[in-house]
């Protein structure tokens, strides 16, 4: 185990607190809206602004957080107005984003495995900045107040979209900021656990949560609760055991989404 | 309160449209019945009247247009749609999807208050269904899901009902309770437009039918008119 300064052992927990906080809140309307792929879709999109920023030898982390915003942005109205399934757009832009990713890294010989690239694909908690943090705290206080404000439009709007709109409820704008949100929460995770498998930490401990509950206000808290758990616990993992931070965070949410279905008292009979 | 002026509907892809020529009329309080054979268009005018569906035509309520003001006039329009069903782990308990019902009426960035605890409350218990009231909604029979369905439609205290297929679903007696609880909303001025396939079911308080075959207004007559013709 290698001993590492205190600044960047703090930085690191604050990260991993923050990003579990957020990618696990938006994480449980991305599971009960059906619209799991679409992390993993903005995740891909962030590898294709990566690897454009290798390419293009800008900073790879603000293309990816660019790509991966205009995703979330382009995805609503899309399905919308050409009325297609939502996942149907998330599939097309998911290849399309990963053939760019490698298009781009293709004409960037020498760069495509260099440190940089890793970092955002698989996540570099340790480089986390002051910067990054106070960025993630912005992003994470304003989720939390969105959901706040407008939990009881979300929360018919998860129910059903429809019967949202037949109860007076003008459905759009808060099915976009969710898309928003999502796509923001996605690029601003990269950096702790990477391009890959940040849509891990939205959709495990979300779907964990979703074992225990039929109250949308307690999986809406006991998501962020389980989100942080994980974090914490792969980065204890990863310090230990000398894994990849994000890969160790993701196997601990799945054994973490693994354990909730087998003992969910929501699945057991009588 | 209702207006509808050569009104057409067609779905996305489609040629033809599934109502067509609609001129339709209703007044205030008014309880009027729309059958029909499967496939005439029944669910597509009851939801192109409650502005679901783009359409063609004027479609006027409340005096506006329903394609320009439809969030707002359909805080005031209780829908209860056809065979409405989920999934047995969906997270939602009965007494919040009732009160969902209610979030238009409420408006954003305000949450219910007291007095919207009691109108629930009471909707359920009109209903004879406030046992329910902490059931988790994926665990409840059709029934009792259709009940639900109704009571979140009344919940919003609406001046117009619109149901489609009400009491599928429902048992003899439950269908007498419910057939019966419509008509005292009606009798207290509630205007109600329901859609039903069987016509045994249509509540004794409904004196106008309409008919509709093939997207068009068939008959729009007086129950015994168009029942006993």
């Amino acid at each position: 185990m290698i001993v590492l300064p205190a600044k960047i052992i703090l930085f690191a927990i604050f990260g991993a607190f923050l990003t579990g906080i957020a990618c696990s809140l938006v994480g449980s309307f991305v599971v009960r809206m059906n619209l799991s792929s679409l992390g993993f879709c903005m995740s891909h999109a962030a590898f294709a602004g990566a690897a454009l920023g290798l390419l293009l030898s800008f900073n790879p982390l603000v293309i990816a957080i660019i790509f991966s915003v205009l995703v979330a942005f382009i995805l609503g109205p899309i399905a919308e107005k050409a009325k297609l399934d939502t996942n149907v757009v998330i599939g097309i832009l998911f290849s399309l984003t990963i053939s760019l990713g490698l298009i781009f890294l293709s004409f960037s010989p020498g760069t495509a495995m260099s440190s940089t690239a890793l970092s955002i694909l698989w996540g570099s908690i340790l480089g986390i900045t002051i910067n990054d943090i106070l960025r993630l705290t912005v992003i994470t206080f304003s989720i939390i107040l969105i959901i706040v404000l407008f939990f009881k439009e979300f929360q018919a709007i998860m129910f059903s979209r429809k019967m949202a709109e037949a109860s007076g409820i003008n459905t759009k704008p808060f099915y976009y900021l969710i898309l928003f949100l999502t796509g923001i929460t996605v690029a601003l995770s990269l950096k702790l656990v990477g391009g890959l498998l940040v849509f891990a930490l939205m959709i495990n401990p979300a779907s964990s949560a979703y074992q225990f509950f039929y109250d949308m206000k307690k999986i809406t808290i006991f998501s962020p609760i389980i989100g942080v758990f994980c974090c914490f616990l792969g980065i204890l993992l990863s310090f230990f055991l000398d894994l990849p931070t994000g890969s160790s965070i993701a196997i601990t949410s799945s054994l973490f989404f693994g354990i909730s279905v087998l003992i969910s008292p929501k699945r057991k009979r009588g | 309160m209702i207006k509808l002026k050569n009104v057409k509907t067609t779905y996305e892809g489609e040629k033809t449209p599934v109502i067509k020529d609609i001129n339709l009329e209703v007044k205030r309080g008014e309880f009027l019945t729309v059958i029909g054979p499967n496939g005439a268009g029944k669910t597509t005018l009851l939801e192109t009247i409650n502005g679901l569906l783009e359409s063609r035509g004027e479609v006027i309520v409340f005096g506006k247009d329903i394609r320009k003001f439809g969030t707002e006039i359909r805080k005031n329009i209780g829908y209860v749609p056809q065979d409405f069903s989920c999934d047995s782990l969906t997270p939602f308990l009965v007494k919040d999807v009732v009160m969902m019902g209610r979030f238009g009426k409420i408006g954003v960035l305000r949450s219910p208050s007291k007095k919207d605890r009691e109108i629930i409350r009471k909707t359920l218990s009109f209903l004879g269904i406030s046992e329910l009231e902490k059931k988790p909604i994926g665990k409840l029979s059709g029934g009792q899901l259709q009940k639900v369905m109704i009571a979140r439609a009344l919940a919003k205290e609406p001046e117009i009902l619109l149901l489609d297929e009400p009491f599928s679903n429902l048992d003899l007696n439950s269908r007498s309770d419910i057939s019966g609880k419509i008509s005292f909303l009606n009798k207290k001025e509630m205007t109600v437009i329901m859609v039903v396939h069987d016509i045994s079911s249509i509540p004794e308080r409904c004196k106008r039918i309409v008919l509709i075959n093939n997207g068009k207004i068939i008959k729009d007559d007086g129950r015994e008119k168009v029942l006993g013709g």
